[in-house]
């Protein structure tokens, strides 16, 4: 909730990846808590590094570096504006396939199941998502509609990956991981970019930005995006009614108006239209079922303000937005959502070795949907309204060797009331290089409107099939229950990070997960429907807490730099789920989170800098078959060249997929819409700025 | 503090390794690894840092020192933005056989003794006057507000995505007859003095 203070963490994780860039030494986030304190083995000596190495290191301004200590021991990976670039990246989801720990898995051109350490799917509930400190977590089905969520990539100064929990700053729903994507400063982007690109999967995508200053201290930006996919094709090989394109406009303003004071507002607006094939029920016989060509639109928008001022020892942010998002989709489900959001937030240091933090929190969400006979959400209209609090404590011991974090989220929701989600972290510097962490945190993922009032007819049996023999067509429906609960974790992390060599470093995160009250679906009592006569029977599945077990994982990732122009960097995502229905779940569905996650996912990847302003990348990635969807293993090769004729001008050319002419990647769960495989591409871009 | 609750034994299948693997290279590396000190990202703290740098890479004219280990003044003009930091980092440090001398002053002292003066934020309103008081002299004028490189100060710190970038005004390099190396040059970026706002 409080959107706050992942601002203040990011900061912190770009410390993170300071570490991993090889430049410092390994424990940049104990060092900065250090920073304020003369213990010299904390401080770095810069007169020891060249002006390329100073110009390299991130600068954190002195009130936020003290703010993002707090959520130091976690499992963070950041993805840089260079990685993104030099990966070849065209979508956000395409640049989270560089991130350990995450599962990204693309559905159809423009659906995707992207999760976090499991219960990956294309409505996965646990993982949160913000943008510049605003979040697009829909609380209609708890997910994220990755299909809105878009930026001028160019203008992206990074992506954070936190793994695990992090609810007692980002509150309900921030349970298996929180993805932070942060667009540059007003003032980072001033100037003109054009950018075009085609691709055979790509038709076509082009930007244009343009960035000023107006007066003394105050920078604007102003962008349009515009992207059109080609259909993809199904398993049988024929073109798919997948097709997508998307406008997107936008802008920022920066105003540092005093040294104590800076102001941002921005906002977008946005348009696209979708295709996909969709399967849904229907009592018409012989079939049964009725499978067609859908085609919707989405269109939204978003604005939002945030002020931050600096006192002597603390210092405040206050933050508002509004966000509107409209799906229609004339066949499924429309959906109109408005969110207003106001957070505060006050960081004050107690002396030299303790920094509190707290904050307040206010959400208020509008509803309002179209049912049809697949989808019926009950009431067609609702207003939610979250408020929430916080506070964390962060004290260092031993010399800053020690830093303890103890703090705890409370929010009340109209669906569960009131609840808490505190943590406790301890992070270690052992030696200059080396670090350890460990915590343990509980986190909540909150009901969503659907797993209260929903309908969802997912499956029909035709009359007279076995099991049921039934005379009349049954209907297999989803119901949400008023009576549903949040889902509960309880998680214990531990983390290693080694800066080995000057140029070699590694960080190992482990986790065990221990979930209770996971969604379950209980059958009830079958229901007569029709009129004038009964015409068919209702079985309904009920949404329900009787699912629990434990995850487990490890995910080590390493970066060497061979030589000064040629880096190397890899990942290994280790995942196990056992999740089981409790005893006296009755739930009959084989439906279980286990396997749609795979237990095994391997990232490599090189960077080359060539002579004459060439940068060439190659990646390798391996994921894991996933058994409960059918889905085998694929290996996926991509290459990536960059070239920089001159400042102004840059050229990039790759192929993805280079291994595969084409593979599954996943099949969506609740709503049937067909899945499409990912085909080998290549395109080619270029960007001209001015 | 229980960090894992062992509730299931296959996690500790998993985590026993890894931890045996941390403590193989704690003491592998703990005792092998001293390359590049731990961060500390302060802004001033890399500031600091450019300005040691700076030293080493600019040239003074001949005369510009009494002796050959004369120190190398570094003057702090204005509210000063640095603390202690600067006066640690260089306490025992020396290029050649010069130490370095750091100064806090203020508008209206005298500033000839400087060999390096950085230029505060604070002095933003009358930096003409205080380029206009060095005239001629070979003191490496140093800024961090936006504008300055174009207003006569030879070097300026910009903060650009949270990393510092730094400006060179040739001009007034060459008036203050500094010889600036080229490899400090390589990194920079060139910014002309601005005609109207020279005096």
């Amino acid at each position: 909730m409080s959107s706050i203070p992942k601002k203040n963490k990011s900061l912190m994780a770009s410390a993170g990846r300071i570490l991993l860039s090889g430049v410092l030494a390994v424990c940049p986030v104990a060092n900065m808590a250090a920073t304020g304190s003369d213990s010299p083995q904390n401080v770095l000596d810069p007169t020891q590094l060249s002006l390329e190495d100073l110009m390299n290191l991130q600068v954190t301004s002195v009130s936020k570096r003290t703010q993002k200590v707090g959520d130091a021991a976690a499992a963070v990976f950041v993805i840089t504006q260079e990685d993104i670039r030099r990966s070849g990246a065209t979508s956000i989801p395409d640049a989270l396939r560089m991130a350990p720990g995450l599962e990204v898995a693309r559905i159809d051109e423009n659906k995707w199941a992207i999760g976090s350490r499991g219960f990956n799917g294309r409505f996965d509930n646990k993982l949160l998502v913000l943008i510049d400190g605003r979040s697009v977590y829909t609380p209609l089905f708890s997910g994220v509609y990755w299909n809105v969520q878009d930026v001028v990539l160019e203008d992206v100064d990074r992506i954070e990956v936190i793994r695990g929990p992090g609810a007692t700053l980002w509150g309900a729903n921030a349970v298996d991981g929180v993805i932070n994507i942060i667009t540059k400063s007003a003032k980072a982007t001033q100037g003109g970019l054009v950018t075009a690109e085609a691709g055979s999967e790509e038709r076509t995508a082009e930007s244009v930005r343009y960035g000023s200053k107006i007066g003394n201290n105050t920078y604007y930006r102003v962008y349009g995006k515009y992207f059109d996919w080609y259909p993809s094709i199904d398993v049988t090989g024929a073109t798919a009614s997948d097709g997508w394109h998307a406008l997107r406009s936008g802008f920022r303003v920066d105003s540092n108006a005093t040294t104590a004071n800076s102001f941002t507002i921005q906002g977008d607006i946005y348009h696209d239209n979708f295709g996909e094939t969709v399967t849904v029920p229907s009592l018409t016989s012989p079939r049964f079922s009725s499978t067609y060509p859908n085609n919707g639109y989405n269109s939204g928008g978003d604005l939002l303000g945030r002020w931050n001022h600096s006192f002597a020892r603390s210092s405040t942010s206050l933050q508002m937005y509004y966000d509107r998002t409209n799906i229609a989709d004339p066949t499924v489900f429309g959906d109109h959502e408005s969110v207003y959001d106001i957070d505060f937030q006050h960081d004050i240091h107690l002396g030299e070795a303790q920094e509190l933090v707290w904050g307040l929190g206010y959400r208020s969400i509008q509803d309002s949907n179209g049912s049809s006979f697949t989808v019926a959400l009950l009431p067609d209209h609702r207003n939610l309204n979250q408020y929430s609090a916080f506070l964390q404590d962060e004290v260092s011991l031993l010399d800053n060797r020690i830093h303890i974090t103890v703090g705890s989220k409370f929010e009340h929701n109209p669906f569960t009331g009131f609840e808490f989600e505190p943590n406790v972290r301890v992070l270690g510097t052992l030696t200059k290089q080396q670090s350890v962490w460990a915590a343990v945190s509980r986190a909540v993922r909150t009901p969503a409107l659907t797993e209260e009032g929903l309908q969802l007819n997912a499956g029909i049996i035709p009359p007279a099939m076995p099991p049921l023999n039934s005379p009349l067509p049954v209907i297999e429906a989803i119901f949400g229950s008023p009576l549903f609960r949040s889902e509960d974790l309880l998680a214990y992390e531990v983390g290693y990070r080694v800066q080995a060599t000057g140029s070699f470093s590694l960080d190992v995160a482990a986790f065990y997960n221990d979930y209770t009250n996971l969604r379950s679906a209980e059958p009830g009592a079958p229901i007569l429907a029709g009129s004038p006569f009964p015409s068919y029977v209702v079985l309904p599945f009920v949404a329900s807490n009787k699912m629990s077990g434990g995850t487990y994982g490890v995910e080590p990732f390493a970066e060497w730099k061979v030589l000064p122009r040629w880096k190397v960097s890899g990942s290994y995502s280790f995942l196990r789920m056992n999740i089981r229905k409790n005893a006296d779940s009755l739930d009959p569905t084989p439906d279980i989170p286990n396997g749609a996650s795979p237990r095994n996912q391997f990232y490599f990847r090189s960077s080359l800098d060539l002579p004459k302003h060439l940068e060439q990348d190659l990646i390798v990635r391996y994921v894991d078959q996933l058994p409960s969807l059918s889905i085998p293993s694929y290996y996926s090769l991509d290459l990536h060249v960059g070239w920089k004729p001159i400042s102004q001008l840059q050229l990039s050319f790759g192929g993805e997929d280079l291994l595969n002419s084409r593979h599954l990647e996943f099949i969506p769960e609740f709503i049937n819409t067909l899945p499409t495989e990912v085909r080998r591409t290549f395109y080619g871009g270029i960007a001209w700025t001015f | 503090m229980p960090i894992i609750v062992p509730r299931d034994k296959a996690i500790m299948r998993v985590l026993r390794p890894i931890i045996a693997m941390g403590i193989c290279l704690s003491l592998a590396l703990g005792a092998s690894a001293q390359t590049l000190d731990s961060s500390d990202s302060s802004e001033y703290l890399i500031k600091a840092g450019f300005i040691y740098n700076f030293a080493k890479l600019v040239g003074w004219p001949q005369g510009a020192f009494a002796q050959p280990d004369s120190p190398i003044v570094i003057g702090i003009l204005g509210t000063d933005p640095f603390g202690g930091i600067i006066d640690r980092i260089l306490a025992d440090k020396q290029i050649d056989a010069r130490r370095f001398v750091i100064k806090r002053l203020k508008w209206g002292m005298d500033l000839k003794g400087c060999d390096i003066l950085f230029i505060g934020s604070s002095e933003a309103a009358h930096l003409e006057e205080v380029i206009h008081a060095l005239k001629g002299l070979p003191i490496l004028t140093i800024g961090e507000t936006p504008g300055f490189a174009r207003r006569g100060c030879i070097i300026n710190l910009v903060v650009e995505d949270n990393k510092v970038r730094f400006e060179v005004n040739l001009d007034a390099a060459k008036q203050a007859d500094l010889n600036i190396s080229s490899r400090l040059l390589a990194l920079a970026r060139i910014i002309p003095q601005s005609a109207a706002e020279t005096r």
